[in-house]
Parts: structure tokens; sequence; C-alpha cells
């Protein structure tokens, strides 16, 4: 109970960190904020007057801390205002965008964990042997291979030069499966490296003998042993593959044109909409530090040798 | 190990050497000659202005290798500076220290690098802002890491009693021992700093064309996929191969590491 409110602490510290640091750059960014908008919005040179009106409008003539607070005031009862550009709500969109972009990444976290548990399991029954050597050289090379020419190279060969699968959009579900690809292949290389080492290490155990001289059949000691201790540095780097998944996120909705957040957040940089940056900014920190609570959580209840004095 | 240090040496002389052997100007718009399939002329052919691909990828090297070697040299030099401090400057600086590195740690740090560098305004200035900014944490961990188990052994108690001060404690005995563990992470942050700026050039956000950087150039590419495709295969293999060389590197280096007993 303790941890967890330490947690919460931590977690509520860092969340005003970062909507504090990302402000703060926003407010900073060189170039006038409201011309930028008011280019966004009109697409064309615009009178003088527009722009003051922009800035009258968006806040963007108040100071810093008060800018600050009204923001921070508004997001905390969850209201994260107006797009500069559209005028729209941020808060459907920001629903909109998630509701392309979550099962996009769980497919990928699927992908990823239906190749990478079992090549590791078959790649450690005999360490060293070809089995073995061609799944870490895969893995070694499927973490050299950034996320956005991978999209490509599937794009090329099942859009372009096969024309099985769509690349562009987001209408059909069959839109989905190159983009899942992509990013579960880069998952699959990552994990199988850890899930292998993980097995391996678990192998060493010195109570392994001991249960095997018991007669523990080698299926038990498998599942009732090995699997938990392997479990654990898996459990460890899930924080780390997130971010991978949300980095990955980004790049791949932009190159296979899919509605999502990474696409959103990419367009709204460009556009300089403040307002829609610092929503996404915000919602990625809530759902990262959200996400590693959990996997803290689930830690503790695989490895009880994890107390509470750890935290 | 051996053929580990042959292919870093390899990456070495490309960045350096690269440029000077590139048959072309990588920047020389050549319109009638544009979009060329790989001949005589042009070894890997042209890219949508008529430029050598192959001149670019080698001027690129320097680009992308020259900038992910200063980018993960700066987050070595500022991660092991926040870890000693941490480790060295008592109870309320080390909880200052590492609350701000979890503050930083809590964010995909390429997507902060991405807003980073958006915001900023694209270019190679940003660029390398961004990636440094992001790119401290895992240094400033180790670093602090070690640095605590330092603290009670006995040469560092007699040096802190001598009346030595922490500045020179934390270059003459801290600094030695940290050396191996962080070269271990240097490689591995040399190599993400590659994917990182290719991404950020990839998405419009980092070094502008028409400088030859090779996540630019694959940006370029992607437009004249059904004419060209070969042109999207080139600077893609460069990054795989930099990167998959790199992590090879500091994969061997830290088994001999744990050969020796030291934790990496």
């Amino acid at each position: 109970m303790r941890t967890l409110l330490g947690f919460l602490l931590r977690a509520s510290v860092v969340l005003a960190a970062t909507a504090l640091a990302t402000f703060t750059l926003l407010w900073n960014a060189p170039g006038d904020p409201a011309l930028a908008i008011a280019l966004a919005r009109y697409q064309s040179v615009v009178p003088a007057e527009v722009v003051d009106q922009i800035r009258a409008e968006t806040g963007l003539g108040l100071g810093f801390w008060t800018a600050f607070q009204s923001w921070l005031g508004a997001v905390l009862v969850g209201d994260f205002g107006n797009s500069a550009v559209t005028g729209l709500p941020v808060l459907p969109e920001l629903v909109t965008a998630m509701s392309y972009t979550m099962p996009l990444g769980l497919a990928a976290l699927a992908i990823g964990m239906a190749i990478s548990v079992p090549l590791a399991i078959l790649a450690t029954r005999r360490p060293g042997e070809w089995l073995d050597r061609f799944a870490v050289a895969i893995a070694s090379l499927g973490t050299a291979i950034p996320a956005f020419w991978l999209g490509l190279l599937l794009i090329l060969l099942f859009a372009v030069q096969l024309a099985w699968l769509p690349a562009m959009g987001a209408r059909t579900p069959s839109h989905a499966i190159l983009p899942a690809l992509t990013l579960g292949l880069g998952i699959a290389a990552s994990l199988t490296r850890i899930i292998r080492s993980g097995i391996l290490e678990a192998r060493e155990q010195s109570f392994l003998p001991a249960l095997k001289r018991r007669g523990v059949v080698d299926r038990t000691i498998g599942r009732d042993h090995i699997a938990p201790h392997a479990a654990i540095p898996v459990i460890t780097v899930l924080g780390l593959e997130l971010a991978f998944l949300l980095e990955g996120l980004v790049v791949v909705e932009v190159i296979f044109g899919r509605p999502g957040l990474g696409s959103y957040l990419v367009s709204a940089i460009f556009s300089r909409d403040f307002p829609r940056v610092q929503a996404v900014v915000i919602l990625t920190a809530l759902v990262f530090v959200a996400v590693n609570l959990v996997i803290d959580l689930i830690y503790r209840l695989v490895d009880p040798r994890i107390g509470e004095n750890d935290a | 190990m051996r053929s580990v240090i042959l292919l870093v040496t390899g990456l070495v002389l490309l960045a350096v050497l690269g440029p000077l052997v590139a048959p072309a100007d990588p920047t020389a718009i050549n319109i009638p000659n544009r979009l060329k399939p790989p001949g005589a002329e042009a070894l890997l052919g042209t890219d949508a202005f008529g430029r050598d691909i192959l001149s670019r990828l080698l001027h690129g090297a320097r680009w992308s290798l020259g900038l992910a070697f200063l980018i993960s040299v700066i987050g070595l030099v500022i991660g092991t500076i926040v870890g000693l401090a941490a480790a060295l400057g008592g109870k309320l600086a080390d909880w200052v220290v590492m609350r701000t590195t979890d503050t930083f740690l809590a964010f995909p740090e390429l997507v902060a690098a991405v807003v980073i560098a958006g915001i900023l305004g694209a270019g190679t200035w940003s660029l390398i802002f961004a990636l440094s900014v992001t790119g401290w944490m895992r240094y400033a961990r180790v670093a602090r890491g070690i640095g605590l188990s330092l603290t009670t052994r006995g040469y560092v108690v007699q040096a802190r009693l001598a009346g030595l001060s922490p500045l020179s404690i934390a270059r003459w005995h801290y600094l030695p021992s940290l050396i191996p563990s962080l070269t271990v992470v240097w490689t591995g942050m040399f190599a993400r700093a590659i994917l990182g700026i290719s991404t950020l050039g990839f998405l419009g956000f980092g070094v502008q064309p028409p400088l030859p950087e090779w996540g630019t150039m694959l940006l370029d590419a992607r437009m004249h996929m059904r004419s060209t495709p070969l042109q999207m295969i080139w600077p893609g293999l460069a990054i795989v191969i930099c990167v998959l060389a790199i992590n090879l590197a500091g994969d061997a280096l830290r088994d001999s590491l744990a050969d020796k007993g030291q934790t990496a």
C-alpha cells in the first residue's frame, strides 16, 4: 500500500514535470506561434489583425504562468482545450485517434509474443545448435532494422510488387496487417533475445538438479520452475518494449497513413497546433506511467523476493 | 572479437574517407539524368534530382555516423556528470537527480525527441539538441549505481579521509572504474542515435534536404518506390549494417568484460 502511494506520488511529479517541460518548450519555440497558426488555418498570407486576434483567442498573449495555470487547471478536469487550427475540441479527436492506435499496438504486441515465445523455447532446447544460432542472428538483425525502413520494405513487397495487401489508410482490417507486422516483428526481435537468455539463465539455477533427482518430470520443471524464472527479465524489459512500441507507432502510422495518435502528433507538430501537441504528450506520459505501474505490480507478484522496502 | 574490431574500424574509415572517395558531388542536381537505374555512370543509380546515390550514401555516412557519435558522446558526458553528482553529492542531491532521471525516462525517448526537434524547428542543431537531451539517462543510472557501490571501498574512504575533494575523488577513483561499463552503454546509445537520427530525418524533423543524411534520403526515395524501388534499399541497408556492427561490438565488449569479472 505504501508502495502504491509512493508510486502515485512519483507518477504525479513526473506528469507535472512533463506538462511544465512541454509548456516551456512550446512557449519558447522559435517564431511567432500565432502567425504559424494563422498560416496553418488560412493556408495563405494573413493580415496582422488576424494574427493578433488569434493571439488573443488562444491565450498566447498572456504571461507564461497565467497561461500554464489556466491550461493545467483545464487539463485536470479533463478539458484539453480546442485545436488552435480547426477550433474543434481536442479530446474527441484524441479518443478517435486512440481507437486506431490501441488495437494496432495490441496486435503488434500479440504478434511479437506469438513469434518470440515459441522461437526462444525452441532455440534453447539445444543451445548453440543451428536453430539457436539462427534465432540469435535473426533477433540481432531485427533489432538493427529501423521500423520505418521495415515498413517501407513490407509495402514494397506486399503492396507494390505482390499487390496482396493495401498500404495506405485504415478503412478495413486488412489495412492493419502490414503496420501490425512491422511493429510486431521489431518487438519479436528484441523479446526473443531476452526470453532466450532468461530461459538459459533459469536453467543454471542450482535447484534444478535437485528437482530432477527427486524424479520431477521435465515438463513440470519447465512449467513450474523455469518459466517463472525466465519471466522475470521479460517483465523487467516490458517497460522498454512499451517505449519501443510507442516510438514505432509514431513512425508506422505516418508511413501507412493511419489516423492514430502518432500521425496526429506529427501533423500537430508540423502545424504548430500547441493544444493538440500538449494533449498527446500528456496522454502518452499518462499511458506510459500507468502501464509501468501495472508492470511493477506484476513484477512483485511474480518475484516474491522483491519486498516493500525495495521501492 | 577481431572481426568486430575490423567492422567498427571499417565504419570509422567510411565516415572519414567516404566523402573523399565519392565519385560525384552528392548535391549536384542533374534533372535530365534523374531516376537512372544502377549502371556504369552511377553505380547505384540516381535519385529524383539526378544526384548520384552512391556519392550521397558515402557523404551521408559523415552525417549519420558523425552526428550519432557526437550525440552519444554528449549523452555520455552529461550522464556521467549527473550520475556521479548523485553518487557523491549526498542524499538530497541523489534524490533530486534520480527523480529528474525518472522524469526523463517516463517518456519514450524517441517520441520526446520528435516533439522537441519538431517544436524547435527542423534542422541539424535541433536534432542534436533533441537526441542529446533525451539520451543521457542510461549513462546516469549506470554511473550512479557503480558510484554508490564504490562509496564504501577502502581506497575511496581513505581518499575522503585524506581530505580529497569530491571532484578529485570522482576524477581519480570513480571515473576509471566507470569506463568499462559506460563504454558498453555507449555502444548501445551510439546505435540508438543512428536509428534516432534516421527516424527523425525520415519524419522530416532532422537533417534537412539536400544534405545526404540516410533517413532523409529514404524520405525522398519513398516517393519513387514504384519506379525505382532499389533507391529505397541502399540507405536502409547502410543503417542496418552500421547498427548491427555496433551492436555486435557492444555485445562482444560486454562478454569480454563479463569474463574478466567486471560488471557491465
